[in-house]
């Protein structure tokens, strides 16, 4: 057992916020990938309205050597729109569709300016295992507010913890965004590199 | 890693068509500028336009005969997030141009000069994106 909580240990931690953005504009879609030491996914989702998507996720799982795919829905329970501000509540679940003991559930929001972002989330995974519970913040600044259509840059700071440890691990994260297209870059001290994309359609 | 090899080839081959398209476009509206009104200065219902005058001129310098619809949008605070409105009305065929100006919390969207603009299509449009739609001025062009 140990050695298995020791692999969901980094596991968890090598995830960066594949939640950003789960939702597009009614009848929208997105195309997902990440990547890291530990596992290599990408997802798909279809939003019919502003209010939900839909999606499935197929995942490469490297250090157990395992794949998987995920069936994935998220909710937006509570969006607020100012002049200057958007903040947003989610709900999220998936289920795997070769194991349904294999399952999340979560919560996570965010605010976010033109300048400043902060977003949190919580998620209850369970699997044959071990269920866990990991939780998350983030804080980014935007150095210069580019207009529509320019290069936009974010500087963030992520801070995780789970359940099957107590720790704190914190990490710099850095986030482009051009058009259609979204590339984040995370790095931590014990699982090096790993990177996100995303395009909208 | 091999997928994160492949993350910064697709962004980078972004990055580069994307810079490609731009310069079509800028030679583009260069070439119209003589049309250029400073549309932006005039009075709507003897309100001044809120828009990024600079954005404004460049958007009507290709347009003649046409209508302007200029919608405050509230929660329009990231360039990512508002995609989803220029290609909602890029479905609508009705639609000649549209542009977002983040800085002012503006869409802006050209139709001809004879078409009845409403304000009730035009918020349903912006709430499909998740947004909100909180007063419009026409600028005729």
């Amino acid at each position: 057992m140990g050695m298995y909580r020791y692999i969901l240990f980094f596991y968890i931690i090598a995830s960066i916020n594949i939640e950003a953005r789960p939702i597009s504009y009614s009848g929208g879609s997105t195309l997902m990938m990440f990547s890291d030491n530990m596992k290599d996914s990408i997802y798909y989702h279809f939003s019919p309205t502003y209010k939900y998507s839909i999606g499935i996720e197929s995942v490469k799982d490297n250090y157990l050597n395992n794949d998987y795919s995920l069936l994935r829905a998220t909710y937006l329970i509570n969006r607020k729109n100012t002049q200057y501000s958007q903040r947003n509540l989610y709900i999220n679940a998936g289920l795997s569709i070769n194991d349904t003991s294999n399952n999340f559930y979560g919560i996570h929001g965010d605010w976010e300016t033109r300048r400043w972002f902060v977003g949190f989330g919580f998620k209850k995974l369970n699997n044959k295992i071990i269920d866990y519970d990991q939780k998350h913040l983030q804080l980014g600044v935007a150095p210069y507010l580019g207009e529509y259509g320019d290069l936009h840059t974010w500087l963030m700071i992520k801070t995780k913890k789970n359940s099957l440890n107590d720790d704190w691990y914190t990490y710099p994260v850095l986030k482009f965004f051009k058009g259609n297209v979204l590339v984040e870059f995370g790095y931590n001290d014990e699982t090096e590199w790993d990177a996100h994309f995303m395009y909208r359609f | 890693m091999k997928l994160i090899g492949i993350i910064l080839f697709l962004f980078s081959s972004w990055m580069v068509a994307s810079d490609h398209s731009h310069d079509h476009m800028d030679h583009s509206d260069m070439m119209h500028h003589s049309h250029e009104g400073h549309a932006h200065e005039e009075l709507v219902d003897g309100e001044k336009l809120e828009v990024n005058p600079e954005r404004f001129d460049k958007f009507v310098a290709t347009l003649s005969n046409a209508q302007v619809a200029v919608v405050s949008v509230k929660g329009m605070v990231c360039d990512f997030c508002a995609r989803g409105i220029e290609k909602t009305f890029q479905k609508d065929k009705n639609v000649k141009k549209i542009d977002v100006d983040l800085s002012q919390g503006k869409v802006l969207v050209a139709f001809d000069k004879g078409f009845d603009i409403n304000f009730e299509d035009i918020k349903k449009k912006i709430l499909a994106n998740g947004q909100n739609a909180t007063g419009m001025q026409i600028v005729s062009i």
